[in-house]
């Protein structure tokens, strides 16, 4: 049997899920983009209730805003660690699906910009980047950025049944150096 | 039941820090820090610090289980600072310590940094830590406490009204030119200086300050002094710059502390947080507590700045003292109160 804990924090909503044999056997999320770091010890508690022998870890590495993001994956490698089993990370913006054969998938990148991946025949073709909502082509958005922008009707978040799915990725998705400027340079 | 084995995290600034105590024994004091990261903009900046823990987590776990000789499925209970500090620092080690207690099904308790900085002595000193005064000054804070029991009662006596001591090294530091961290920088550069070059002020010990806020520091009129006397003084002696500065802070802060003792009855000190790695702050506080019949109590330099091993000893107490553990979905606090001991 497989049994993994998935985790996504790279938005404001936090989803965990636990999949077992590669279908979701239980999911809950809760929303809230400065409640990651309590929501997760708190859904994957109930997870564990479940399901305790868990096999593997998949987590979202993003992109997202950093802070909520961090509690994700730090809670995910931890987690990983002490069990000693399986870490995956994914990019988050892959589990934001469309029907549309060709589309872009945007998050909330906070400073009036988005994370964003454009999406051709269920493959990434271009992205992660983060750019002004205007700056992005497409004719088809998903996701929380897009509907915040004006771009698709409704917000839709990760969806971690796909996660057991997705490429692997080993760094977070930060896309910005953090700001801060070198006493010299002032 | 036998002593309990703790792990602490603490990730409140720039270092990723674990510790692991048995007891009163400390079995692992693994530290890395992104200090050098920082240096280039003259002070911490938290999104590298976050970064940094993220990476450096795994492992400096690794290191301090492979230190204490102990396997991680031994450790009784996940300690972890909840604050104060900043946000996103903290929320990696309270979302790595909520992971380990989860995979365990072992309690947790996160705790305040501030109390975990004088609780370290216990690992160093055997006697009782409380009731004790305790002067906590680091690059955050600068607090005289009384602590009459460190796992659930310390009560604000006074603190800084602007800088932190450790702000305030900063800050001269490298107006001086001498480099970040500006702590051991001002101390090294001070040795060979002469502590009454200059009469530096000494805030708020007018008559009135006693009268009005006695166990209060404020440090910002000495930065402008000392930034004052180096423009008009351009033939100055860095040493001597140094040493009187150092000086008027290392004795404003022993004089408000005895007073707190003697106001207080308590005739114990316990001197805890980076600063207290200071070696004339050290050096001047064992001359004045044995003249003022106080017991002196300061954690090894190591245990002074910020370390795991400090909230290990904070945990395990809370373990002995029966205390509750926290909630898995306790909030940090990046501005905890100091008199939260848990959250």
């Amino acid at each position: 049997m497989s049994a993994q804990l998935a985790i996504d924090t790279s938005t404001s909503r936090t989803s965990v899920a636990l999949i077992v044999d590669g279908a979701v056997k239980w999911s809950e999320f809760e929303d809230g983009s400065t409640a990651h770091a309590e929501a997760v010890p708190r859904l994957v508690k109930k997870a564990l209730e479940i399901e305790n022998s868990i096999t593997q870890v998949i987590v979202g590495m993003g992109p997202g805003p950093y802070t909520g993001l961090r509690a994700g994956i730090s809670f995910a490698q931890a987690f990983a660690w002490a069990r000693k089993i399986e870490l995956r990370g994914v990019c988050s913006l892959d589990a934001i699906v469309s029907e549309a054969p060709e589309y872009v998938a945007a998050t909330d990148a906070r400073r009036k910009e988005i994370y964003w991946a454009s999406y051709k025949d269920g493959r990434r073709v271009d992205g992660p980047h983060v750019n002004l909502p205007a700056e992005v082509d497409g004719k088809v958005f998903v996701g929380e950025g897009a509907h915040k922008y004006g771009l698709c009707d409704v917000a839709t978040y990760p969806d971690l049944s796909h996660f057991a799915y997705l490429s692997p990725v080993d760094q977070p998705m930060y896309l910005r150096r953090p700001d801060a400027v070198p006493t010299s340079e002032r | 039941m036998s002593t309990p084995l703790v792990l602490g995290i603490e990730t409140s600034c720039d270092e990723t820090a674990i510790g692991i105590v048995r007891g009163r024994t400390l079995l692992a004091n693994e530290i890395a820090s992104s200090v050098q990261e920082h240096a280039r903009f003259g002070g911490v900046v938290p999104e590298i610090a976050s970064r940094a823990h993220l990476e450096a987590m795994i492992p400096a776990l690794d290191r301090a289980l492979a230190d204490a000789k102990v396997s991680f499925k031994d450790i009784d209970a996940v300690a972890v600072t909840a604050g104060p500090g900043l946000v996103g620092a903290l929320l990696v080690g309270t979302s790595t310590a909520t992971a380990l207690a989860l995979a365990l099904d072992k309690p947790i308790y996160g705790v305040n940094h501030l109390a975990a900085h004088i609780s370290v002595d216990y690992l160093t000193h055997s006697e009782h830590i409380d009731p004790t005064i305790a002067l906590l000054v680091s690059g955050g804070h600068s607090s005289i406490l009384q602590i009459d029991d460190i796992t659930s009662s310390v009560t604000s006596l006074g603190s800084t009204m602007d800088d932190a001591a450790g702000e305030a090294f900063d800050k001269i530091a490298r107006i001086m030119g001498l480099g970040f961290p500006g702590g051991p920088a001002v101390d090294r550069e001070a040795q060979s200086g002469d502590t009454e070059a200059i009469n530096f002020p000494r805030g708020l010990t007018q008559a009135e300050d006693w009268r009005t806020r006695p166990y209060d520091f404020s440090f910002s009129g000495l930065k402008t002094a000392v930034a004052r006397y180096l423009e008009s003084t351009p033939q100055y002696k860095r040493a001597d710059v140094a040493a009187s500065f150092q000086e008027a802070i290392v004795d404003v802060l022993l004089q408000k502390s005895l007073a707190a003792c003697k106001a207080t009855g308590i005739e114990s000190l316990v001197i805890a947080g980076g600063v207290a790695a200071n070696s004339r702050l050290r050096q001047l506080a064992e001359q004045r507590c044995s003249d003022a019949g106080v017991r002196l109590r300061i954690p090894s330099p190591i245990l002074c700045t910020d370390n795991g091993a400090m909230v290990a000893a904070l945990g395990s107490l809370m373990s002995s003292a029966g205390r509750a553990p926290s909630a898995i979905d306790f909030s940090a606090s990046s501005s905890l109160a100091v008199t939260s001991v848990s959250v």
